[in-house]
């Protein structure tokens, strides 16, 4: 038998990661907090729900995708949580990205009432949850992880199993620290280039041919380099998760020089109007650092 | 005449209790270990059951813990001192905590009446034995000069700085300051030694110049000399610059070089480093380049 599928946090990527289960056939409940981005799943066949709570009352297995740790905190344990309405052996599958050891506190007290827990954060963007195409990274036992895994694998094309709780959200900061940092090196080059003189958009053209190609340098360098700063990823997104890799590297104490300095320019963004602009904006930063206007 | 409570009796803590008795007030005091109050006890302090009992025998309480939830359990945990406190009496933080959670306390302690004082120390456990500390301190200016004759028990550099959260700014600055300036020694000193030239009278140069810090003398001294004792602690300069860099944070503001000097602590903490002095960035410096087989 199917189970039934509930889904909490229905934004850019929630929205669109739960109509693609609906999609696959399953029963969905949904709860999110403006009731006005829960219509489209309504018209989908989904059933609305006034709390998380209720959600986990029609759910085999719960979906959250929201914004950092204390609104999981909040979804999962706060008085209307999914806690007080999941039944014993029903899995929480959080898809937001918070700090691992937020993750394994939760799983803990969850499974002290016999609930499970999966850390599941994502990486692929609104395009990738429109599409089904995600890298999925998960945390948790490997028995509830092969009982999820079929409808993981309708949100995402990519599914691993890390390890245990948390592992996904180490996954996850380690993606964000790469990209991130990435994104830096890219609007060092490009400013560079363009500080040169040189047309930044033939140098990435001729870099993507080579070993520095990346992901990042394609898609967040076109950006780049057409100046289009309309999001996409919005800054303070990146902003975030930066602040969790940098907590993670002080806890297990290790030293990630690099991605500090991508993060203290991520604050530098919040202050220059950044916030809710394409995260590729960092490279007006950079040169508005070395006196560009 | 004022009765005085104190809070938390460790490497700080305990000197700076101490000099107050010395200077004649009597004290009530409590710690989270028993055997940290025996010197107080024997010094004719009475040991209170606990803050909120500290509080109810006491006009002004001192307390110095090590991080922001130790202060926010002291003040207002189920047996804390807001439970125990009078209208018009004062708490007085002398732990280093976040600004903003700062404010809030005040905040709270304010609607119940209670005045509070944020005043951060400088000067390390010397600095608290020879009651030669600098306190740097936030809160309403008659409320900082009910309590500035005690202060001046415990320091000397004693600078009302502003209103609540105020006093933990300066404390923040200091901190940048400081772990960028030993910093800036370590690097130093490595590079004369790998250039081949005496650090020693690198040093001893430098001290006449412009390049002259406080860092430069004591700290650059005992990276020479190989001494990493505390002092101050790694793990405690990666807490504080912890705060630091949080606050940052919330504020939108780059703090390239604190940020990179954060991560040296991390690297020390990974490497067992924690217990030694902040001086000891200097072995990170040189560990990074040693020149042994990778």
């Amino acid at each position: 038998m199917q189970p039934r599928i509930g889904f909490v946090g229905l934004g850019v990527m929630g929205r669109p990661m739960a109509q693609n289960l609906l999609k696959a056939g399953y029963t969905l409940a949904v709860y999110a907090r403006r009731p006005e981005t829960a219509r489209v799943l309504a018209a989908g066949g989904a059933s609305l729900t006034g709390s998380p709570r209720e959600v986990a009352r029609a759910s085999d297995i719960v979906f959250t995708m929201v914004t950092n740790t204390p609104d999981v905190e909040q979804v999962v344990l706060g008085d209307d949580g999914l806690i007080h309405g999941l039944a014993p052996g029903s899995v929480v599958v959080d898809c937001s990205t918070i700090a691992p050891g937020a993750t394994r506190r939760m799983a803990e007290i969850l499974r002290a009432r016999g609930i499970e827990m999966l850390d599941a954060p994502v990486s692929g963007g609104e395009a990738g949850a429109v599409q089904g195409t995600l890298s999925v990274m998960v945390g948790g036992r490997p028995e509830v992880y092969a009982r999820v895994r079929p409808v993981l694998e309708r949100i995402g094309k990519t599914v691993v199993h890390v390890g245990e709780n948390g592992a996904g959200q180490v996954a996850k900061a380690v993606n964000q620290l790469i990209l991130v940092t990435t994104l830096e090196a890219c609007a060092e080059g490009l400013a560079l280039a363009r500080r040169c003189g040189v047309d930044a958009g033939k140098v990435r053209e001729a870099l993507m041919g080579g070993f520095a190609a990346s992901r990042v340098l394609d898609v967040m360098g076109r950006r780049m380099v057409e100046e289009d700063y309309d999001p996409g990823v919005e800054a303070r997104w990146h902003w975030k998760d930066m602040h969790i890799v940098m907590g993670l590297a002080a806890e297990v104490g290790l030293a990630i020089p690099a991605a500090s300095v991508a993060a203290q320019n991520y604050n530098a963004l919040m202050s220059g109007g950044g916030a809710k602009r394409d995260t590729s904006l960092l490279v007006k930063l950079i040169e508005r650092a070395g006196g560009a206007a | 005449m004022e009765r005085i409570g104190f809070i938390g009796l460790g490497i700080m803590g305990r000197p700076m209790a101490l000099n107050l008795t010395r200077e004649g007030h009597g004290l009530t005091v409590w710690a989270r270990r028993r055997e940290s109050v025996a010197p107080l006890a024997e010094a004719g302090a009475r040991v209170a059951a606990s803050p909120r009992e500290v509080a109810r025998e006491a006009d002004i309480v001192f307390l110095i813990v090590s991080d922001t939830p130790d202060v926010e359990q002291l003040i207002f945990g189920s047996d804390g001192i807001a439970h125990g406190a009078a209208r018009g009496s004062i708490v007085v933080d002398m732990s280093t905590i976040s600004p903003a959670t700062t404010r809030d306390l005040a905040g709270q302690l304010a609607q119940r009446g209670i005045e509070m004082l944020d005043a951060p120390v400088s000067g390390g456990e010397t600095g608290a034995v020879q009651g030669t500390l600098s306190i740097m301190v936030g809160g309403k200016p008659e409320v900082f000069e009910r309590v500035r004759p005690f202060f001046q028990c415990m320091g000397k550099n004693i600078v009302h700085v502003g209103p609540a959260g105020a006093g933990q700014v300066a404390k923040a600055c200091n901190q940048i300051l400081a772990a960028v300036n030993i910093e800036g020694v370590a690097e130093a000193l490595n590079f004369a030694i790998r250039a081949g030239a005496d650090p020693r009278k690198v040093r001893e140069a430098l001290l006449g110049g412009f390049a002259y810090s406080k860092a430069l003398e004591v700290h650059g001294q005992r990276m020479l000399d190989g001494d990493f004792k505390p002092g101050f602690k790694i793990r405690l300069f990666q807490k504080d610059l912890g705060i630091v860099l949080d606050s940052a944070h919330q504020m939108g503001l780059a703090l390239p070089a604190a940020a990179m000097v954060a991560q040296h602590f991390n690297a020390q903490m990974g490497a067992g480093e924690g217990d030694l002095d902040g001086n000891s960035l200097f072995r990170v410096i040189d560990r990074i380049s040693a020149a042994k087989e990778l």
